[in-house]
């Protein structure tokens, strides 16, 4: 066994590997609730790739047959609804640990210095899934399926010069169709989850790379032992690896809740209306995208003219990616930033939530008002971000863990 | 400073934010209440062969197998065969797609009448409990009904033997006052006023009203069933895996709890 192992590891890098990155990586020893994200969503990345396999295989990426064999699955195909809701459920779940991944890196400055990389690749695996959520959506073909992708694909359009030729080159045909489906059944299943499988790992090797934050914000590089080990640190395995399991043990408990009691999740999940075969000649009542989307969604509602809708849609999300060179705190964690951080961060917080409920709701006026101050109020929050970062006083942070 | 957050505040609770959309169930309002009971396989055989007698001749149900239904609902397939399926030709592991052709559908109703397998899931058990049970004569329609949940339904309400003729009628119902309550006048009797658009039974048909809303709950279960035939599964199988989980959380919880010792 020893020489079988010893001709492998000479000609492969496995101890090495496995010490670098897991046996021996030095992870900080106090961290909160917060740091469990990121593993959840490599769990449920796992989830979503696994069934995405198994929902593949009696699937018919066809006009005719994408509903229908949706629902061969859910009947005729041996426990294929515990596959599909699994799908489902990770799929919100995903965005649900994702979300609060990301605003832990907000609270405790993740992004900081020399994290920028780390937070990029993670902004581009939100883009990615966001995109790949969209195709996705779009595969069972129901009434929610054609509209949502209607309006979506339809977002093209209004970009000036290209945007006709450019929504028919994205639809494959004139409307919205079967070659729709089998293309955006193609970049849903392979395109875009070799990109996100690519992107994770990059998101990984640049985090190892700087090692993990903490939410004191504080470095544990500068304090190590004689080994040049952090003092404040633990091995990644067998620790954080155990720490973890109680997370994912928390975490798909819940996953379960949902998936086996509630799958529709009242229709946040599973919108009602897609449980009927795409119809072009009948439009919805109401139009909503998934509770994921729905922020944006409420933004683009939010401006009056299609185009301008866009560009605000858009830079809601491009500006995420500067965040690293927009604070210019300090400080890294919120504990010690001031006091106007933790407002703009509440602000910032509640307004994005609000933005997610008025994206789900039909438009009143009131609403209408309600979309573009909390849309101000998310762009003030980083537009105004390098002034009150640098401005406020802050609190020494501890030197030590 | 403040004045501004009481302005968004108030903004933020106004109640035309968080008002009620379109109602569920539309002129009636409010859907009336309904709870399915999968369990009760007789409520479940009574509904589908009410649907199959029914509603089977239009309304397919095209995702469902014959056989499947059988074996669920615990009926003997010669006796679903011999009662319910009236072509000979029929297997059990045929999807029903129904009898009626699309062109001729057309013609006769303007629409096709859609597929109802999964009517349950795209409205609701409630919508359908109550929209069956609130179809009332209405001379300038097509076929002399029409329907409070869903007006202008272009389709004739073939149980109106079972349930008698119902109209649409005024009565008499209490105001609320602006704070909640019933409105009285000085010797305590409620203040009335007449309000129309509520339904009554003007012929009795073959089934007293209990017995009429007992068959549409049957009927719904039914549909409720056949719009996800796991659900029973689903639900059953979903203790074991929570229970697994909250198992595996707690072993996990043990573990981790031993280990950090080592760095505390």
């Amino acid at each position: 066994m020893n020489t079988v192992f010893k001709w492998f590891n000479d000609r492969l890098p496995i101890v090495n590997t496995f010490e670098r990155h897991l046996s021996k990586h030095p992870v900080p020893k106090k961290v909160n609730f917060w740091y469990l994200f990121g593993a959840l969503a490599s769990v449920v990345l796992i989830i979503q790739i696994i069934s995405g396999i198994w929902l593949m295989m009696p699937y018919q990426n066809t006009e005719e047959g994408a509903f229908s064999s949706i629902e061969f699955i859910m009947r005729d195909v041996d426990y294929g609804w515990v596959i599909r809701y699994m799908h489902t459920t990770g799929a919100s779940m995903f965005f649900a640990v994702v979300y609060l991944h990301m605003f832990r890196g907000l609270l405790y400055g993740s992004y900081k210095k020399p994290r920028e990389l780390v937070w990029i690749f993670g902004m581009t695996i939100y883009l990615v899934m966001m995109a790949e959520g969209f195709l996705g959506y779009v595969l069972p073909y129901g009434q929610m399926s054609y509209w949502g992708a209607q309006v979506i694909i339809s977002l093209f359009g209004a970009i000036p010069y290209i945007g006709e030729s450019l929504e028919v080159w994205v639809r494959g045909d004139y409307y919205i169709s079967g070659s729709t489906v089998s293309r955006f059944f193609a970049l849903h299943v392979v395109a875009l989850p070799l990109m996100l499988i690519a992107l994770v790992f990059m998101h990984l090797v640049a985090l190892h790379e700087v090692g993990a934050g903490n939410p004191e914000g504080i470095d544990i590089e500068e304090h190590l032992d004689e080994d040049g080990v952090p003092l404040d640190s633990v091995p990644f395995f067998p620790y954080k690896v155990l720490n973890a399991l109680v997370g994912i043990g928390v975490f798909m408990t819940v996953f379960s809740i949902i998936m086996f009691f509630f799958p529709e999740a009242g229709g946040y999940f599973i919108e009602k209306a897609n449980f009927e075969e795409a119809n072009p000649l009948s439009t919805p009542e109401h139009i909503a995208p998934v509770w994921y989307y729905s922020p944006y969604y409420a933004m683009l509602r939010a401006v009056p003219d299609k185009l301008g809708g866009l560009i605000v849609m858009a830079g809601a999300i491009a500006i995420l990616f500067v965040v690293p060179w927009l604070d210019r705190s300090k400080v890294n964690s919120i504990r010690y930033k001031g006091i106007f951080s933790k407002i703009a961060i509440s602000l910032f917080a509640i307004s994005f939530l609000t933005l997610g409920y008025l994206g789900t709701v039909p438009v009143t006026e009131l609403r209408t008002l309600m979309s573009v101050i909390c849309t101000a109020i998310y762009f003030l929050f980083f537009f105004l971000m390098p002034i009150y970062t640098s401005l406020e006083s802050t609190k020494q942070p501890p030197e030590r863990l | 400073m403040i004045k501004i957050f009481i302005i968004i505040f108030s903004i933020y609770f106004a109640p035309s934010v968080f008002s009620a959309e379109s109602a569920p169930c539309g002129d009636y309002g409010e859907c009336d209440d309904y709870s399915y009971d999968l369990y009760n396989n007789e409520s479940l055989q009574k509904g589908l062969a009410t649907y199959i007698n029914y509603c089977y001749g239009c309304h397919s149900l095209k995702y469902s197998r014959w056989g499947r239904i059988a074996a669920d609902l615990e009926i003997p397939e010669e006796i679903l065969f011999e009662n319910l399926i009236f072509n000979q030709e029929t297997k059990p592991g045929d999807l029903m797609t129904g009898s009626m052709i699309k062109r001729n559908a057309e013609e006769w109703f303007g629409v096709a009448p859609p597929d109802l397998t999964l009517v349950t899931r795209s409205h609701s058990p409630e919508w359908v409990y109550t929209y069956l049970r609130t179809f009332y004569e209405d001379d300038s329609k097509q076929y002399g009904v029409n329907n409070l949940v869903y007006p202008g339904a272009a389709m004739p309400n073939v149980l109106s033997h079972l349930q008698g003729k119902q109209v649409l009628g005024c009565k008499e119902v209490p105001i609320i006052a602006s704070n909640g309550g019933v409105k009285r006048d000085e010797n305590r009797n409620d203040i009335t006023e007449e309000k129309c658009g509520y339904l009554k039974i003007k012929e009795s048909g073959e089934l007293t009203q209990a017995g009429f809303d007992s068959l549409i709950y049957d009927l719904t279960n039914f549909l409720v069933y056949v719009g996800e035939p796991a659900k029973r599964d689903r639900e059953r199988i979903g203790w074991y895996v929570i229970f697994f989980f909250i198992t595996f959380t707690a072993l996990s919880f043990l573990l981790y709890r031993e280990y950090q010792k080592d760095y505390h």
